[in-house]
């Protein structure tokens, strides 16, 4: 009578039967036995003890059966869901086998946009989240001086003795350590060129505040700077590897370093870095650096990092520190009045400059996403529509609302994991080109990788972006009256006027989203237009530039310096191909130091010095850069080192010193030492964008370096029609006839010094503008689609209306009002989004507004255009339909 | 296999007389109820009473199952699908939940069957005077 085998599944049974079958069942066997024992002879009363004697643990019993049945159906109803999920999976791959148009369409979209949002993912989650090369990175902070009085505030370091105080009345860290800038060292190798080392002086007990220790030997400790003893050197992890074979026994041994001697003491373990440039560390001397009275409090140039101590809050130590800085400035007038005291975090100071670009590029790319979305649910939804009749015919035979909803979404989910995968792909080839769009300034981009987080990243958003698409379509496909889409055929449906709407209303979205994006590139466009075309006020163009540094101690002897900057300089100028040479102490574009300038005949505020740049040039810096001489002239052979100094300003100085014009044969002084000796200003020359195209010129004096040789290291400027590589050969060759114990570092070309101040720009803006015109084309691709579709459900209207005697021009006009309407309705919406969005660009704009008019109407009218093109493929089309035909459809 | 090892408990009285009768020593034969009823299914589809009825008098009365153990071995094996459950009418037109066994049943009845075999072999041999 029983098969054994079920034609029909039984549906899962709920709790409240799975007890009812228990008790059934019980019952019945209760029943069986009790009319066995009363056929036998037993009286009712005997028959039930005995019964209920015999089958032990009822109630036990009971409740094993019914959670062995409520765990079987449980497990059953995984297994068809997982099953149903199969049929589901394998369905939608045959669904859109069967319409690769779609199916690539979609692809496409979403490989490019989850592509892109990786890969921006992988690169930002480098740069700001990468850990910093530091134990608990978090506590870390840098420690300023600022003058809040000052019109422009900047950070300045502190100064060596100011350092030095504020390290010993500080509670609130565990200790501040200080790093100062050292000399280059150089390293001569067993063969070839000398090699130029990077060094900063650290205080032994920096390593100690960072909390990191010697991979090998050990880090600097207090003791290591006393003169007297051998010098001391911690290697970098690099340098030791390269120049070092990478040798652990090289802990202990003696090297030269600049023609002494040095003790490694420690090699620091990869990685490990303070200003990211350098290759050693040498013991920082605050003794010797304190004995200089005048300028140990006036120059700042200690960089100041502390730990805050556990349990003290960042509040409580910047109360701390603006204490000590007030009882510095009360004891210290001259040097300290008006300053105080600031702290940032560790992890902000070295992400600063890219943070913005990073950030503008996240929402960049969410937007392209965004407006991926978009497309791909306007895409799905015209495809729902016309699958009506399917979804209604299945409806008919079963399938829940539920079951059709994830049917849509499944699809929906299948299609965006294979765009994820494609874009995975895509985004690892674009990782490697926005490495390539600038690497020298982003260090920490060379971390950037594809690992497990970026992967579980695009997973996600593949499967977020599936839901998001699929699911308005897959609502909109399965409500309404199926039934009634199964009566009319399916063919004249139009998808109700509902999805009509939501269709229109993606489309504004998209044209909403592509606007904001393609404002916000277009400001950051124009912001560059602008800026490349300051006036530089020099000739950056066939400049090549190298660094030298007189080292060693024959150049203690200041002669020595101005001999082998001469030698050099002479050498060069004599090869053929060069036109002009000279060497100035900073580059355009580089940082520089400052002075204090006293001026001669004017008021003096002793407590609030002016301060003016410092350039020290050597030769013929004006002519060789093309920087004219407004006023006066240039420096010649008669400012030899023994007569009166004379000196040259900027036009910046001139003005702002000598309001009258006149600051040509006027005296000056600078530096901290009131009784320095005054010089003579002979010359005006004009300004320079020195500090960054988007910095106003500051004051500045040219001081001639023959009169100050105590600087020792200069960069060379080359005016030469050969390439960088030959010139860089030549001064090679002409170094090494001077001295061949010195080297040359970084030549290259002045346009890529200045190239480097622009490369956080030009890198943001390359990325912005090509996700603006991925946008632009995803929403021409959008307009396209849904009037393309109207069109086609609605040829029979068309047909009637041509049938009636409307024109062509009448049923194009229509067309394109329509798609039209839904644009302007967009970029309405756009227009405002991007007003709003586009004030957090405003840091990275450069004399544009973020309201700028130009850029908005431009962008409005390009995306009309857009709107238009993407109008008259479907109009044109309308314009064909054959009355006869479409009428007929039916 | 242990998991379905299961002791059957004896009752005390007989089955069929319902007057006491002498307890076998239970901790000797730990047998096992699923393998009973699942021996019991092989026969044909039978519901929970039926199969306590097939059991007393093919073992004449040793082994007869407790009802407890019957039908929580019967849930059991329902959940790992070796046996299936369906409604039906039984022999005096009541609804009855009959039992029969699953392709999966039949092949772990002749598995189980044949290892108890050889130990009952084992057991008799080893009782067995020398």
């Amino acid at each position: 009578m029983i098969t054994g085998k079920r034609l029909f599944k039984v549906p899962w049974r709920s709790r409240t039967t799975i007890a009812r079958d228990v008790d059934a069942e019980l019952g019945f066997h209760f029943e069986m036995r009790i009319a066995e024992l009363r056929a036998r002879g037993a009286s009712v009363d005997d028959a039930h003890r005995q019964a209920t004697a015999e089958f032990g643990d009822l109630e036990f019993t009971r409740a094993y059966c019914r959670r062995e049945d409520e765990r079987a159906a449980s497990d059953e109803r995984r297994a068809d869901a997982l099953v149903e999920w199969r049929q589901d999976v394998a369905y939608a791959v045959r669904t859109l086998l069967r319409s690769p148009g779609f199916a690539v369409a979609s692809l496409l979209t979403l490989a490019i946009a989850i592509g892109a949002n990786t890969a921006v993912f992988a690169v930002s989650r480098a740069v700001l989240l990468q850990p910093l090369p530091y134990a608990d990175a978090a506590r870390l902070y840098q420690v300023f001086t600022i003058q809040p009085d000052r019109p422009v505030v900047s950070r300045n370091q502190l100064s060596p003795a100011d350092f030095a105080d504020f390290e010993n009345s500080q509670s609130s860290f565990a200790g501040l350590g200080a790093a100062a800038p050292s000399t280059a060292m150089i390293l001569q190798p067993a063969s070839g060129d000398p090699i130029s080392l990077n060094a900063i002086d650290v205080s032994s007990n920096l390593f100690g505040v960072l909390g990191t220790r010697a991979l090998y030997g050990r880090t600097l400790m207090p003791g290591d700077e006393i003169h007297g003893q051998d010098h001391r050197v911690v290697l970098s992890y690099d340098t030791w590897s390269r120049d070092f074979g990478g040798d652990p026994r090289v802990v202990g041994r003696s090297i030269l370093l600049s023609g002494e001697s040095y003790v490694v003491v420690g090699v620091m373990p990869r990685g490990f870095t303070i200003d990211e440039r350098e290759a050693l560390w040498l013991p920082y001397d605050q003794k010797g650096t304190l004995a200089d009275v005048v300028r140990a409090r006036k120059q700042h140039y200690v960089r100041t990092i502390g730990r805050l101590k556990p349990g003290v809050t960042a509040a409580r130590a910047m109360e701390d520190l603006r204490t000590i800085a007030a009882r510095l400035a009360l004891a210290y007038p001259d040097a300290d009045s008006g300053r105080t005291a600031e702290m940032r975090p560790l992890t902000e100071m070295l992400t600063g400059d890219l943070r913005p670009a990073l950030l503008l590029l996240e929402g960049a790319a969410a937007l392209v996403l965004l407006i991926a979305c978009a497309n791909l649910a306007n895409l799905a939804l015209s495809r729902t529509t016309g699958r009506r009749r399917e979804l209604a015919t299945r409806a008919a035979l079963g399938a829940s609302r539920g079951r059709l909803v994830r049917q849509l979404v499944t699809e929906a989910v299948v299609i965006s994991l294979a765009g994820g995968a494609l874009g995975v792909a895509l985004a690892a080839v674009g990782t490697r080109s926005l490495l390539a769009l600038n690497p020298t300034t982003l260090p920490s981009l060379f971390h950037a990788t594809m690992n497990g987080g970026v992967l579980a990243f695009s997973v996600a958003i593949s499967l977020a972006t599936g839901v998001l698409f699929g699911l308005l379509p897959a609502l909109d496909a399965s409500s309404g009256n199926l039934h009634e889409s199964l009566k009319e055929g399916g063919r004249g449906s139009s998808g109700g006027r509902a999805s009509g709407r939501a269709r229109a209303s993606l489309v504004i979205a998209q044209v909403a989203l592509a606007l904001m994006l393609l404002t916000g590139a277009g400001l950051l466009v124009r912001s560059f237009a602008r800026l490349t075309h300051v006036t530089l006020g020099y000739d950056p163009n066939q400049v090549v530039t190298a660094d030298l540094r007189a080292a060693g101690g024959r150049y203690d002897d200041a002669l020595a310096v101005t001999a082998f900057y001469d030698g050099v300089i002479q050498q060069l100028a004599h090869t053929p191909g060069i036109t002009t040479v000279a060497a100035m102490s900073d580059l355009p574009s580089r940082g520089s130091s400052s002075t204090s300038v006293r001026i001669e005949g004017q008021e003096n505020d002793e407590s609030q010095l002016r301060e003016l740049r410092y350039v020290s040039v050597h030769g013929d810096v004006f002519k060789t850069l093309r920087i004219p001489i407004v006023a006066g002239r240039d420096y010649d052979a008669s400012d030899r080192p023994d007569i009166p100094e004379t000196t040259i300003l900027n036009e910046t100085a001139a003005k702002r010193y000598f309001p009258n014009g006149d600051a040509v044969g006027h005296r000056i002084k600078i530096g901290p030492d009131p009784n320095g000796a005054w010089m003579t200003v002979i010359g005006v020359a004009g300004d320079i964008r020195g500090d960054g195209l988007d910095v106003p010129p500051e004051p500045t004096i040219y001081a001639n370096h023959r009169h100050e040789p105590w600087m020792r290291s200069m960069s060379l400027v080359v005016r030469t029609s050969l390439s960088a590589a030959n010139t860089g050969a030549l001064i090679r060759a002409a170094v090494r006839a001077q001295d061949p114990t010195l080297a040359v570092n970084d030549v290259e070309t002045l346009d890529d010094v200045m190239g480097e101040s622009l490369a956080a720009r030009r890198f943001a803006l390359g990325l912005a503008v090509s996700f603006a015109l991925i946008a632009l084309v995803l929403a021409a691709v959008g307009i396209y689609g849904v009037l393309a579709y109207n069109v086609a459900n609605r040829s029979r209207e068309l047909g009637v209306r041509i049938a009636l005697g409307a024109s062509s021009r009448r049923v194009v006009s229509f067309v394109v009002g329509q798609g039209m309407a839904t644009s302007l309705a967009g970029i309405v919406v756009g227009v405002a989004g991007a007003a709003a969005g586009a004030r957090l660009l405003r840091g990275m704009l450069f004399d544009v507004t973020p309201l700028d008019v130009g850029t908005y109407g431009v962008v409005a009218a390009l995306l009309l255009l857009v709107a238009l093109i993407a109008c008259a493929v479907p109009a044109w089309r309308a314009t064909r339909v054959d009355p006869l035909t479409s009428m007929r459809a039916d | 296999m242990l998991d379905t090892l299961t002791p059957v408990r004896y009752r005390s009285t007989h089955v069929m007389t319902g007057t006491p009768m002498q307890r076998t020593p239970p901790e000797m034969l730990q047998g096992t109820v699923d393998v009973l009823i699942l021996r019991a299914l092989a026969v044909q589809a039978m519901h929970g009473y039926a199969i306590s009825r097939w059991l007393d008098e093919r073992s004449d009365g040793v082994l007869s199952v407790e009802g407890a153990a019957l039908y929580q071995g019967l849930h059991r094996l329902e959940r790992q699908k070796l046996i299936a459950a369906e409604w039906g009418l039984s022999e005096n037109n009541r609804k009855a939940k009959f039992y029969s066994l699953t392709t999966a049943g039949r092949a772990r009845l002749r598995s189980e069957a044949s290892i108890w075999k050889t130990y009952a072999a084992a057991v008799h041999k080893v009782l067995s005077p020398a």
